[in-house]
Protein backbone atom coordinates (compact mmCIF):
# COMPACT_ATOMS: atom_id res chain seq x y z
CA UNK A 1 0.00 0.00 0.00
CA UNK A 2 1.34 3.38 -0.96
CA UNK A 3 1.06 6.48 1.16
CA UNK A 4 -0.41 9.72 -0.17
CA UNK A 5 0.70 12.84 1.60
CA UNK A 6 -1.81 15.59 1.85
CA UNK A 7 -0.88 18.75 -0.01
CA UNK A 8 -3.15 21.75 0.42
CA UNK A 9 -4.59 22.92 -2.92
CA UNK A 10 -3.24 26.43 -2.29
CA UNK A 11 0.24 25.00 -1.91
CA UNK A 12 -0.11 22.90 -5.08
CA UNK A 13 -1.22 25.86 -7.17
CA UNK A 14 1.53 28.04 -5.71
CA UNK A 15 4.17 25.46 -6.53
CA UNK A 16 2.94 25.03 -10.07
CA UNK A 17 2.75 28.77 -10.64
CA UNK A 18 6.25 29.24 -9.31
CA UNK A 19 7.52 26.50 -11.59
CA UNK A 20 5.92 28.04 -14.68
CA UNK A 21 7.02 31.57 -13.80
CA UNK A 22 10.61 30.45 -13.39
CA UNK A 23 10.59 28.88 -16.84
CA UNK A 24 9.06 31.94 -18.47
CA UNK A 25 11.37 34.38 -16.68
CA UNK A 26 14.40 32.73 -18.29
CA UNK A 27 13.38 33.92 -21.76
CA UNK A 28 13.41 37.45 -23.12
CA UNK A 29 10.31 39.56 -23.38
CA UNK A 30 8.00 40.41 -26.25
CA UNK A 31 6.00 43.58 -26.76
CA UNK A 32 2.95 43.88 -29.00
CA UNK A 33 1.42 47.30 -29.67
CA UNK A 34 -1.25 48.85 -31.85
CA UNK A 35 -0.08 51.69 -34.10
CA UNK A 36 -2.16 54.01 -36.28
CA UNK A 37 -2.58 51.61 -39.20
CA UNK A 38 -1.79 48.19 -37.74
CA UNK A 39 -0.27 46.03 -35.06
CA UNK A 40 3.45 45.57 -34.43
CA UNK A 41 5.02 42.78 -32.38
CA UNK A 42 8.66 43.09 -31.30
CA UNK A 43 10.78 40.36 -29.74
CA UNK A 44 14.36 40.16 -28.67
CA UNK A 45 15.52 37.04 -30.48
CA UNK A 46 19.13 36.33 -31.44
CA UNK A 47 18.03 33.44 -33.67
CA UNK A 48 17.13 34.30 -37.26
CA UNK A 49 15.27 31.06 -37.86
CA UNK A 50 13.57 29.98 -34.63
CA UNK A 51 10.83 32.54 -34.67
CA UNK A 52 8.75 33.75 -31.75
CA UNK A 53 6.34 35.78 -33.90
CA UNK A 54 4.27 34.11 -36.63
CA UNK A 55 1.32 34.38 -38.95
CA UNK A 56 -1.80 32.45 -37.95
CA UNK A 57 -4.30 33.74 -40.49
CA UNK A 58 -5.08 36.61 -42.84
CA UNK A 59 -5.41 39.14 -40.01
CA UNK A 60 -4.12 37.21 -36.99
CA UNK A 61 -0.59 36.98 -35.59
CA UNK A 62 0.86 34.88 -32.79
CA UNK A 63 3.79 35.43 -30.42
CA UNK A 64 5.10 33.24 -27.64
CA UNK A 65 7.68 33.42 -24.85
CA UNK A 66 9.02 30.62 -22.69
CA UNK A 67 9.76 27.10 -23.87
CA UNK A 68 10.06 27.08 -27.65
CA UNK A 69 8.72 23.54 -28.20
CA UNK A 70 5.67 24.28 -26.10
CA UNK A 71 4.60 27.54 -27.73
CA UNK A 72 5.50 26.27 -31.20
CA UNK A 73 3.00 23.46 -30.77
CA UNK A 74 0.39 26.02 -29.76
CA UNK A 75 1.27 28.06 -32.86
CA UNK A 76 0.75 25.01 -35.09
CA UNK A 77 -2.56 24.22 -33.44
CA UNK A 78 -3.64 27.83 -34.00
CA UNK A 79 -2.82 27.69 -37.72
CA UNK A 80 -4.69 24.41 -38.06
CA UNK A 81 -7.67 25.71 -36.18
CA UNK A 82 -7.81 28.91 -38.26
CA UNK A 83 -7.32 27.18 -41.62
CA UNK A 84 -9.93 24.53 -40.92
CA UNK A 85 -12.44 27.08 -39.58
CA UNK A 86 -11.96 29.21 -42.70
CA UNK A 87 -12.25 26.12 -44.92
CA UNK A 88 -15.45 24.96 -43.22
CA UNK A 89 -17.19 28.35 -43.07
CA UNK A 90 -15.55 31.34 -44.74
CA UNK A 91 -12.34 33.27 -44.30
CA UNK A 92 -14.28 36.13 -42.71
CA UNK A 93 -15.54 33.84 -39.95
CA UNK A 94 -12.13 33.30 -38.42
CA UNK A 95 -12.09 35.45 -35.29
CA UNK A 96 -9.27 35.90 -32.83
CA UNK A 97 -11.46 35.81 -29.73
CA UNK A 98 -12.48 32.18 -30.29
CA UNK A 99 -8.84 31.21 -30.77
CA UNK A 100 -7.72 33.12 -27.66
CA UNK A 101 -10.39 31.30 -25.64
CA UNK A 102 -9.22 27.90 -26.87
CA UNK A 103 -5.66 28.79 -25.94
CA UNK A 104 -6.80 29.96 -22.50
CA UNK A 105 -8.76 26.75 -21.92
CA UNK A 106 -5.86 24.58 -22.98
CA UNK A 107 -3.33 26.44 -20.84
CA UNK A 108 -5.76 26.33 -17.91
CA UNK A 109 -6.27 22.58 -18.32
CA UNK A 110 -2.56 21.94 -18.51
CA UNK A 111 -1.97 24.06 -15.43
CA UNK A 112 -4.42 22.15 -13.25
CA UNK A 113 -4.45 18.70 -14.82
CA UNK A 114 -1.25 18.32 -16.80
CA UNK A 115 1.89 16.57 -15.67
CA UNK A 116 3.40 20.02 -15.48
CA UNK A 117 2.10 23.44 -16.46
CA UNK A 118 3.23 24.83 -19.81
CA UNK A 119 6.07 27.29 -19.34
CA UNK A 120 4.74 29.75 -21.88
CA UNK A 121 2.92 33.01 -22.23
CA UNK A 122 1.35 33.90 -25.55
CA UNK A 123 -0.04 36.86 -27.43
CA UNK A 124 -2.62 36.69 -30.22
CA UNK A 125 -3.29 39.85 -32.19
CA UNK A 126 -5.94 40.67 -34.72
CA UNK A 127 -5.91 43.53 -37.22
CA UNK A 128 -9.38 45.00 -37.33
CA UNK A 129 -11.50 45.83 -40.36
CA UNK A 130 -15.03 47.10 -40.95
CA UNK A 131 -16.56 44.12 -39.14
CA UNK A 132 -14.02 43.32 -36.43
CA UNK A 133 -11.99 45.33 -33.93
CA UNK A 134 -8.22 45.37 -33.61
CA UNK A 135 -7.40 43.16 -30.63
CA UNK A 136 -4.50 42.08 -28.46
CA UNK A 137 -5.05 39.10 -26.17
CA UNK A 138 -2.38 38.02 -23.71
CA UNK A 139 -2.77 34.54 -22.30
CA UNK A 140 -0.71 33.49 -19.29
CA UNK A 141 0.60 30.04 -18.33
CA UNK A 142 -2.36 29.29 -16.06
CA UNK A 143 -4.98 30.28 -18.63
CA UNK A 144 -5.63 33.84 -17.52
CA UNK A 145 -6.70 35.81 -20.56
CA UNK A 146 -6.30 39.57 -20.75
CA UNK A 147 -7.78 41.85 -23.39
CA UNK A 148 -5.15 44.57 -23.72
CA UNK A 149 -6.42 47.88 -25.07
CA UNK A 150 -3.23 49.38 -26.53
CA UNK A 151 -0.21 47.17 -25.91
CA UNK A 152 0.81 43.93 -24.21
CA UNK A 153 4.08 42.70 -22.74
CA UNK A 154 4.97 39.04 -22.25
CA UNK A 155 7.86 37.39 -20.47
CA UNK A 156 9.89 37.62 -17.32
CA UNK A 157 10.56 41.31 -17.15
CA UNK A 158 7.02 42.29 -18.18
CA UNK A 159 6.22 44.73 -15.38
CA UNK A 160 9.26 47.00 -15.86
CA UNK A 161 8.92 46.97 -19.64
CA UNK A 162 5.24 47.71 -19.32
CA UNK A 163 5.97 50.73 -17.14
CA UNK A 164 8.56 52.02 -19.63
CA UNK A 165 6.28 51.67 -22.64
CA UNK A 166 3.26 53.10 -20.79
CA UNK A 167 5.24 56.32 -20.38
CA UNK A 168 5.00 56.90 -24.15
CA UNK A 169 2.17 58.76 -25.86
CA UNK A 170 -1.32 57.41 -25.19
CA UNK A 171 -2.68 58.01 -28.70
CA UNK A 172 -1.99 55.78 -31.70
CA UNK A 173 1.21 56.79 -33.47
CA UNK A 174 2.90 55.87 -36.74
CA UNK A 175 4.85 52.61 -36.97
CA UNK A 176 8.26 54.30 -36.71
CA UNK A 177 7.41 55.93 -33.38
CA UNK A 178 5.70 52.86 -31.93
CA UNK A 179 8.57 50.61 -32.98
CA UNK A 180 11.17 52.98 -31.47
CA UNK A 181 9.23 53.12 -28.21
CA UNK A 182 8.83 49.35 -28.16
CA UNK A 183 12.53 48.69 -28.75
CA UNK A 184 13.42 51.34 -26.16
CA UNK A 185 11.10 49.76 -23.61
CA UNK A 186 12.49 46.26 -24.26
CA UNK A 187 16.11 47.46 -23.99
CA UNK A 188 15.77 49.76 -21.01
CA UNK A 189 17.87 52.85 -20.32
CA UNK A 190 21.25 51.12 -19.94
CA UNK A 191 21.43 48.96 -23.00
CA UNK A 192 20.76 48.89 -26.72
CA UNK A 193 19.56 45.87 -28.70
CA UNK A 194 21.33 45.18 -31.99
CA UNK A 195 19.01 45.12 -35.01
CA UNK A 196 20.14 41.56 -35.76
CA UNK A 197 18.77 40.53 -32.34
CA UNK A 198 15.33 41.95 -33.05
CA UNK A 199 12.43 40.04 -34.52
CA UNK A 200 9.64 42.27 -35.76
CA UNK A 201 6.31 41.20 -37.23
CA UNK A 202 3.52 43.49 -38.31
CA UNK A 203 -0.12 43.19 -39.33
CA UNK A 204 -1.00 45.94 -41.79
CA UNK A 205 -3.37 46.34 -44.74
CA UNK A 206 -1.50 46.51 -48.03
CA UNK A 207 -4.43 45.78 -50.30
CA UNK A 208 -3.88 42.03 -50.05
CA UNK A 209 -5.77 39.31 -48.24
CA UNK A 210 -2.85 38.39 -45.99
CA UNK A 211 -1.66 41.19 -43.74
CA UNK A 212 1.25 39.66 -41.81
CA UNK A 213 4.86 40.51 -42.67
CA UNK A 214 8.07 39.73 -40.90
CA UNK A 215 10.43 42.68 -41.28
CA UNK A 216 14.03 41.98 -42.25
CA UNK A 217 17.03 43.67 -40.62
CA UNK A 218 17.27 46.38 -43.30
CA UNK A 219 13.61 47.29 -42.93
CA UNK A 220 13.94 47.42 -39.14
CA UNK A 221 17.09 49.63 -39.29
CA UNK A 222 15.32 51.92 -41.74
CA UNK A 223 12.34 52.31 -39.39
CA UNK A 224 14.52 52.85 -36.31
CA UNK A 225 16.66 55.52 -37.97
CA UNK B 1 -13.74 22.43 -33.59
CA UNK B 2 -11.53 22.72 -30.52
CA UNK B 3 -7.82 23.41 -30.51
CA UNK B 4 -6.32 20.69 -32.76
CA UNK B 5 -3.36 19.42 -30.75
CA UNK B 6 -1.51 16.22 -31.68
CA UNK B 7 1.10 13.95 -30.17
CA UNK B 8 4.41 13.90 -31.96
CA UNK B 9 3.68 10.42 -33.31
CA UNK B 10 0.34 11.18 -34.95
CA UNK B 11 0.98 14.79 -35.93
CA UNK B 12 -0.08 15.34 -39.57
CA UNK B 13 2.77 17.81 -40.17
CA UNK B 14 2.46 20.80 -42.50
CA UNK B 15 0.11 19.05 -44.95
CA UNK B 16 -3.37 20.51 -44.70
CA UNK B 17 -4.84 17.62 -46.67
CA UNK B 18 -3.59 15.03 -44.19
CA UNK B 19 -4.74 17.16 -41.30
CA UNK B 20 -8.19 17.54 -42.91
CA UNK B 21 -8.40 13.78 -43.39
CA UNK B 22 -7.42 13.07 -39.80
CA UNK B 23 -10.15 15.35 -38.51
CA UNK B 24 -12.85 14.25 -40.98
CA UNK B 25 -13.00 17.64 -42.69
CA UNK B 26 -12.85 16.11 -46.18
CA UNK B 27 -15.85 14.05 -47.31
CA UNK B 28 -15.48 10.30 -46.87
CA UNK B 29 -14.58 8.28 -49.92
CA UNK B 30 -17.64 6.71 -51.51
CA UNK B 31 -18.53 4.94 -54.71
CA UNK B 32 -21.92 6.47 -55.49
CA UNK B 33 -22.77 6.21 -59.16
CA UNK B 34 -22.90 9.44 -61.07
CA UNK B 35 -20.95 10.30 -64.14
CA UNK B 36 -19.89 13.49 -65.73
CA UNK B 37 -18.17 14.39 -68.96
CA UNK B 38 -15.01 16.45 -68.89
CA UNK B 39 -16.82 19.33 -70.46
CA UNK B 40 -14.16 22.00 -70.56
CA UNK B 41 -11.16 23.27 -72.39
CA UNK B 42 -8.20 24.71 -70.54
CA UNK B 43 -4.94 25.32 -72.37
CA UNK B 44 -1.47 26.06 -71.02
CA UNK B 45 1.31 27.23 -73.33
CA UNK B 46 4.87 27.77 -72.27
CA UNK B 47 6.72 30.81 -73.58
CA UNK B 48 10.11 32.40 -73.00
CA UNK B 49 9.15 34.25 -69.83
CA UNK B 50 6.44 32.08 -68.32
CA UNK B 51 3.18 30.30 -69.07
CA UNK B 52 -0.06 31.46 -70.69
CA UNK B 53 -3.31 29.78 -69.69
CA UNK B 54 -6.62 30.05 -71.49
CA UNK B 55 -9.82 28.63 -70.04
CA UNK B 56 -13.38 28.50 -71.38
CA UNK B 57 -16.23 29.72 -69.20
CA UNK B 58 -19.00 27.23 -69.83
CA UNK B 59 -20.41 24.75 -67.32
CA UNK B 60 -22.20 21.95 -69.11
CA UNK B 61 -24.57 19.34 -67.75
CA UNK B 62 -27.43 18.11 -69.91
CA UNK B 63 -27.72 21.73 -70.93
CA UNK B 64 -25.55 24.82 -70.48
CA UNK B 65 -25.67 25.49 -66.76
CA UNK B 66 -23.50 28.59 -66.68
CA UNK B 67 -21.61 30.75 -69.15
CA UNK B 68 -19.27 32.61 -66.85
CA UNK B 69 -17.52 29.98 -64.74
CA UNK B 70 -13.88 30.58 -63.79
CA UNK B 71 -11.88 27.41 -64.32
CA UNK B 72 -8.46 28.92 -63.69
CA UNK B 73 -7.55 30.27 -60.29
CA UNK B 74 -4.38 31.51 -58.64
CA UNK B 75 -3.24 28.88 -56.18
CA UNK B 76 -0.73 31.36 -54.86
CA UNK B 77 1.23 34.28 -56.29
CA UNK B 78 3.29 32.20 -58.74
CA UNK B 79 1.01 29.23 -59.34
CA UNK B 80 -2.18 28.77 -61.32
CA UNK B 81 -4.46 25.80 -61.09
CA UNK B 82 -7.17 24.85 -63.59
CA UNK B 83 -9.82 22.14 -63.40
CA UNK B 84 -11.80 19.92 -65.67
CA UNK B 85 -14.37 17.34 -64.63
CA UNK B 86 -17.05 17.52 -61.97
CA UNK B 87 -17.59 21.11 -60.88
CA UNK B 88 -18.24 20.40 -57.21
CA UNK B 89 -15.12 18.28 -56.82
CA UNK B 90 -13.12 20.70 -58.92
CA UNK B 91 -14.00 23.67 -56.77
CA UNK B 92 -13.22 21.73 -53.60
CA UNK B 93 -9.96 20.67 -55.19
CA UNK B 94 -8.94 24.26 -55.93
CA UNK B 95 -9.81 25.37 -52.39
CA UNK B 96 -7.85 22.46 -50.96
CA UNK B 97 -4.82 23.24 -53.12
CA UNK B 98 -4.86 26.97 -52.35
CA UNK B 99 -5.19 26.36 -48.64
CA UNK B 100 -2.63 23.55 -48.59
CA UNK B 101 0.11 25.70 -50.15
CA UNK B 102 -0.58 28.55 -47.74
CA UNK B 103 -0.89 26.18 -44.77
CA UNK B 104 2.49 24.65 -45.56
CA UNK B 105 4.02 28.11 -45.81
CA UNK B 106 2.65 29.21 -42.44
CA UNK B 107 3.50 25.97 -40.65
CA UNK B 108 7.09 25.73 -41.86
CA UNK B 109 7.99 29.32 -42.76
CA UNK B 110 9.16 28.17 -46.19
CA UNK B 111 7.38 28.14 -49.54
CA UNK B 112 6.87 24.83 -51.35
CA UNK B 113 8.80 24.49 -54.59
CA UNK B 114 6.71 24.35 -57.77
CA UNK B 115 7.60 20.70 -58.20
CA UNK B 116 6.66 20.08 -54.58
CA UNK B 117 3.24 21.60 -55.21
CA UNK B 118 2.79 19.50 -58.37
CA UNK B 119 3.65 16.26 -56.56
CA UNK B 120 1.51 17.17 -53.56
CA UNK B 121 -1.61 17.15 -55.75
CA UNK B 122 -1.02 13.60 -57.07
CA UNK B 123 -2.38 11.59 -54.12
CA UNK B 124 -5.33 13.98 -53.76
CA UNK B 125 -6.33 13.34 -57.39
CA UNK B 126 -5.72 9.64 -56.99
CA UNK B 127 -7.83 9.45 -53.86
CA UNK B 128 -10.70 11.24 -55.58
CA UNK B 129 -10.61 9.56 -58.95
CA UNK B 130 -10.01 5.97 -57.92
CA UNK B 131 -12.80 6.01 -55.38
CA UNK B 132 -15.49 8.10 -57.05
CA UNK B 133 -16.99 8.51 -60.50
CA UNK B 134 -17.02 12.26 -59.89
CA UNK B 135 -13.72 12.77 -61.62
CA UNK B 136 -11.54 15.79 -61.47
CA UNK B 137 -8.44 16.45 -63.57
CA UNK B 138 -6.44 19.57 -62.90
CA UNK B 139 -3.67 21.36 -64.70
CA UNK B 140 -0.96 23.14 -62.76
CA UNK B 141 1.23 25.87 -64.19
CA UNK B 142 3.55 28.28 -62.51
CA UNK B 143 6.66 30.35 -62.46
CA UNK B 144 9.51 28.42 -60.85
CA UNK B 145 11.20 31.09 -58.73
CA UNK B 146 14.30 28.95 -58.23
CA UNK B 147 14.86 27.93 -61.86
CA UNK B 148 13.35 31.14 -63.28
CA UNK B 149 11.24 29.41 -65.94
CA UNK B 150 7.56 28.78 -66.48
CA UNK B 151 6.56 25.14 -65.96
CA UNK B 152 3.47 23.08 -66.74
CA UNK B 153 2.34 19.89 -64.96
CA UNK B 154 -0.47 17.69 -66.20
CA UNK B 155 -2.05 14.65 -64.53
CA UNK B 156 -3.61 11.40 -65.61
CA UNK B 157 -6.77 9.99 -64.04
CA UNK B 158 -4.87 8.00 -61.45
CA UNK B 159 -2.95 11.01 -60.20
CA UNK B 160 0.23 10.52 -62.23
CA UNK B 161 2.03 13.84 -62.62
CA UNK B 162 3.87 14.69 -65.84
CA UNK B 163 5.79 17.81 -66.68
CA UNK B 164 5.20 19.23 -70.16
CA UNK B 165 7.82 21.38 -71.78
CA UNK B 166 5.65 22.77 -74.58
CA UNK B 167 1.91 22.94 -73.91
CA UNK B 168 -0.92 20.99 -72.36
CA UNK B 169 -4.70 20.91 -72.55
CA UNK B 170 -7.41 19.34 -70.45
CA UNK B 171 -11.11 18.76 -71.04
CA UNK B 172 -13.38 17.62 -73.85
CA UNK B 173 -12.06 20.23 -76.30
CA UNK B 174 -8.56 18.74 -76.11
CA UNK B 175 -8.43 17.11 -79.60
CA UNK B 176 -9.26 20.38 -81.34
CA UNK B 177 -7.14 22.61 -79.14
CA UNK B 178 -4.22 20.20 -79.26
CA UNK B 179 -4.26 20.10 -83.05
CA UNK B 180 -3.93 23.86 -83.22
CA UNK B 181 -1.21 23.93 -80.57
CA UNK B 182 0.81 21.24 -82.31
CA UNK B 183 0.85 23.19 -85.54
CA UNK B 184 1.46 26.59 -83.96
CA UNK B 185 3.88 25.93 -81.11
CA UNK B 186 7.57 26.67 -81.19
CA UNK B 187 10.05 27.06 -78.36
CA UNK B 188 10.77 30.71 -79.21
CA UNK B 189 7.25 31.95 -78.57
CA UNK B 190 7.05 35.24 -76.67
CA UNK B 191 4.20 36.30 -74.43
CA UNK B 192 2.08 37.78 -77.19
CA UNK B 193 2.68 34.84 -79.49
CA UNK B 194 1.71 32.38 -76.79
CA UNK B 195 -1.45 34.32 -75.97
CA UNK B 196 -2.43 34.41 -79.62
CA UNK B 197 -1.79 30.70 -80.08
CA UNK B 198 -3.69 29.84 -76.91
CA UNK B 199 -6.65 32.00 -77.94
CA UNK B 200 -6.71 30.42 -81.39
CA UNK B 201 -6.65 26.92 -79.90
CA UNK B 202 -9.54 27.91 -77.64
CA UNK B 203 -11.43 29.30 -80.64
CA UNK B 204 -11.03 25.94 -82.40
CA UNK B 205 -12.19 24.00 -79.34
CA UNK B 206 -15.21 26.28 -78.93
CA UNK B 207 -16.00 25.90 -82.60
CA UNK B 208 -15.95 22.08 -82.59
CA UNK B 209 -16.68 20.89 -79.08
CA UNK B 210 -20.29 21.38 -77.91
CA UNK B 211 -19.22 21.43 -74.27
CA UNK B 212 -16.65 24.21 -74.64
CA UNK B 213 -17.80 27.80 -74.60
CA UNK B 214 -15.87 29.80 -77.16
CA UNK B 215 -16.04 33.60 -77.41
CA UNK B 216 -19.61 34.77 -76.90
CA UNK B 217 -20.01 38.01 -78.86
CA UNK B 218 -23.70 38.25 -78.03
CA UNK B 219 -23.24 38.34 -74.25
CA UNK B 220 -19.76 39.78 -74.47
CA UNK B 221 -18.35 36.86 -72.47
CA UNK B 222 -14.90 35.57 -73.39
CA UNK B 223 -12.61 32.77 -72.27
CA UNK B 224 -10.27 33.90 -69.53
CA UNK B 225 -6.59 34.37 -70.27
CA UNK B 226 -3.89 34.55 -67.59
CA UNK B 227 -0.12 34.71 -67.59
CA UNK B 228 2.18 33.44 -64.87
CA UNK B 229 5.64 34.98 -65.03
CA UNK B 230 8.21 36.58 -62.76
CA UNK B 231 5.52 39.21 -62.13
CA UNK B 232 3.24 36.50 -60.73
CA UNK B 233 -0.28 35.51 -61.71
CA UNK B 234 -1.93 38.13 -63.94
CA UNK B 235 -5.28 38.01 -65.64
CA UNK B 236 -5.71 39.85 -68.94
CA UNK B 237 -8.25 42.67 -68.99
CA UNK B 238 -11.65 41.85 -70.44
CA UNK B 239 -11.28 44.34 -73.32
CA UNK B 240 -7.85 43.00 -74.22
CA UNK B 241 -9.22 39.44 -74.40
CA UNK B 242 -12.27 40.60 -76.36
CA UNK B 243 -10.07 42.33 -78.94
CA UNK B 244 -7.90 39.24 -79.47
CA UNK B 245 -10.93 37.03 -80.08
CA UNK B 246 -12.52 39.67 -82.29
CA UNK B 247 -9.45 39.62 -84.56
CA UNK B 248 -9.54 35.81 -84.85
CA UNK B 249 -13.27 35.86 -85.48
CA UNK B 250 -12.90 38.53 -88.15
CA UNK B 251 -10.24 36.50 -89.95
CA UNK B 252 -12.40 33.39 -89.79
CA UNK B 253 -15.44 35.27 -91.06
CA UNK B 254 -13.50 36.51 -94.08
CA UNK B 255 -12.29 33.02 -94.92
CA UNK B 256 -15.83 31.72 -94.74
CA UNK B 257 -15.03 29.48 -91.80
CA UNK B 258 -12.01 27.87 -93.43
CA UNK B 259 -9.23 27.37 -90.90
CA UNK B 260 -6.40 26.13 -93.10
CA UNK B 261 -3.23 27.65 -94.52
CA UNK B 262 -2.34 31.28 -93.94
CA UNK B 263 -5.95 32.04 -93.07
CA UNK B 264 -5.66 30.56 -89.59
Amino acid sequence: MSNYFYVAPEQLIRDRAEFAQKGIARGRSILGAIFDTGVVVVAENPSASLFKISEIYDRIAFAGVGKYNEFDRLREAGIRWADSTGFTYSRGDVDVRALANYYAQHLGDMFTEGQKPLEVEILVAQLGNSTRPTKLYRIAYEGTIADEPRFAVLGGDAETIKARFAASEDSLEPLTTTLKNAVGALAGPDRTIAVSDLEVGILEDRGERRTFTRLNDDQVSELLR
Amino acid sequence: MGLPLFNTSDDPGPSFFHFAQSTGLTPPVSSASATSAHATTVIAVRYQGGVVMVGDRQATGNYIASRDVRKIEAADRFTAIAISGTAARGIEFIRMAQLSFEHYEKMTDTTLSLEGKANYLSPIIQRNNLSSPLLVLPLLAGWDVALRVGRIFEYDGAGGCYERFDFSTIGSGTPFAEGTLRLGFNAELDRDGAIELGALAMYEAGDNDPSTGGPDFVRHLFPMIVTISSDGFQELEHDDVAERFRVINERRTQSGGVAGGSLR
